[in-house]
């Protein structure tokens, strides 16, 4: 079994089916990118991976635990346990405005993983360094510019120590200038070994980190494949519309 | 007027003041904890508990502070039966009244201020594994606080010159010493003592609330 194993994934919101029957599976430091129309389902895919979305039915399963089994949720505890093995950056970034950004970074660890005031102090400052905000420990995120916001959620989502992480669109919310810092700080996650599911606009990222690159368009998967081969080669009809569409 | 009688009144205004004051006190620290469990109370997925948390807000909202001190004081221990049961201090039944008075305000208050949150803070704590009752106490009710502080401040002013309805239900404050000093002594100089008095609690409270404010500010 893979590292992420989902299967026949449905989700409808009213009579609207979201998402028809999503199945796919990642390994273990991969990293995979989502694109696709907006509408089709792609956010509501990683919401459902993370319990932001409740599933109608199928399966998803972690490091060999089920999440959901056929539309059934395991139990909370399980639930908590897997859930912690996830992070998620979105595309509005939801820093904590009331919090600087070093307690937005240690504000989780402290309070769910109960630990240690100087072993947290540590993770974040180094954390800060990676992401290059060391600076702005202290300022409050309403100073900071769109990208630095998005690195600092970035890093806040390391502080829990997961490992997967998941990204909403993360650059779609910035000035095309800023978008460079953040995609930066995600490429050195690649490097890492960081198992990455990423929603993104961004073909030529995509393209350049992706192992392999899914296309969703109305609540399925149309084709999925190493990126030369979906950007250069793809095979249906709807890939090449859409890519003519955004290249 | 003479500097003895000046001394003659104001002792008895400043004994008033102090009761005055003390309802404040009360009715802030507990007002404030009950109108935010009457705001979550009325957002319950529960209907007839939501239904009962706004009815209450809108009851209370819709009729007179003084006919509710009224009916608690004097009201309540006429009630064949029951009646004799409910014959409190005067004071305490007043400050019952109030809280329960200045909760539903709150409620609505803490209403509009959760409704300005984002929904995305809430999903932000909960993929960072926070569960309900961290999201609140650690996300949610500070940010709250920081939308709600300006018009908390005006209810806490309003109540500062709301205490003077005690006077209507016989326990004596500041207005109540005034007042008889006016009588007694045929001069309205006790009035601009009190009027004085009032003035002074709400510059000190307004300055307390805009430090409030600023520590609020997240800047
Ligand atoms: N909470 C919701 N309630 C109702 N409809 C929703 C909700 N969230 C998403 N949708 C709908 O589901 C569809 C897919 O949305 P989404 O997953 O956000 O697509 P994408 O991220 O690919 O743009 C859209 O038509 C959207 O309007
Ligand atoms: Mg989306």
């Amino acid at each position: 079994m893979a590292f992420i194993e989902i299967s026949g994934l449905k989700k409808s919101f009213g009579n609207q089916v979201v998402l028809k029957n999503i199945s796919f599976s990642v390994e273990k430091n991969e990293v995979v990118a989502i694109i696709g129309p907006s509408g089709s389902g792609k956010s509501t895919l990683l919401r459902s991976m993370v319990q932001l979305e409740t599933v109608d039915a199928g399966s998803v399963a972690i490091d060999g635990e089920y999440f959901i089994k056929d539309g059934r949720y395991a139990d909370s505890k399980t639930v908590k346990s897997l859930m912690t093995k996830i992070g998620m950056v979105f595309q509005q970034f939801h820093l904590f405005p009331h919090l600087t950004v070093r307690e937005n970074l240690e504000i989780a660890p402290r309070i769910v993983k109960k630990e240690d005031a100087s072993i947290v102090a540590r993770k974040s400052e180094e954390l800060l360094k990676k992401v290059g905000l060391l600076d702005k420990s202290d300022a409050y995120p309403g100073k900071l510019s769109g990208g630095q916001k998005q690195r600092v959620a970035i890093a806040r989502a390391l502080m829990m120590e997961p490992e997967i992480m998941l990204f909403d669109e993360p650059t779609s919310a910035l000035d095309p200038e800023l978008t460079g810092e953040v995609l930066q700080v995600m490429r050195a996650l690649v490097k890492e070994q960081m198992t990455m599911l990423v929603v993104t606009h961004e073909m030529e990222f995509a393209r350049e980190v992706a192992d392999r690159v899914i296309f969703m368009d109305g609540g399925e998967i149309v084709e999925m494949g190493r990126p030369l081969t979906i950007f250069t080669n793809p095979r249906h009809e709807r890939t090449k519309l859409f890519l003519k569409r955004v290249v | 007027m003479s500097f003895d009688y000046f001394n003659m009144i104001i002792r008895p205004m400043l004994e008033g003041t102090k009761v005055t004051l003390l309802l404040f006190a009360i009715v802030i620290v507990f007002s404030l904890p009950l109108g935010f469990l009457i705001t979550l109370l009325a957002r319950s997925r529960f209907k007839i508990v939501s239904w009962l948390a706004n009815g209450y807000i809108f009851v209370i909202r819709g009729t007179p502070l003084l006919l509710q001190l009224l009916i608690i004081c004097f009201g309540l221990p006429m009630i064949p039966g029951i009646g004799e049961y409910l014959v409190l201090p005067r004071f305490t039944a007043a400050c019952i009244g109030f809280v329960l008075n200045y909760a539903a305000y709150f409620a609505e208050i803490f209403r509009g201020g959760l409704l300005a949150i984002d929904k995305g803070q809430y999903e932000a704590a909960q993929v960072l594994g926070m569960n309900r009752w961290q999201t609140l106490r650690v996300i949610i009710i500070p940010q709250m606080i920081r939308v709600t502080l300006p018009p908390i401040s005006n209810e806490a002013i309003t109540l500062v010159k709301d205490t003077s309805l005690l006077y209507a239900v016989a326990v004596p404050e500041l207005l109540h010493f005034a007042q008889t000093a006016v009588n007694r002594d045929f001069t309205i100089v006790p009035y601009f003592f009190a009027g004085l008095i009032y003035l002074i609690i709400t510059f000190f409270l307004t300055i307390v609330l805009k430090r409030l404010e600023q520590k609020y500010q997240f800047e």
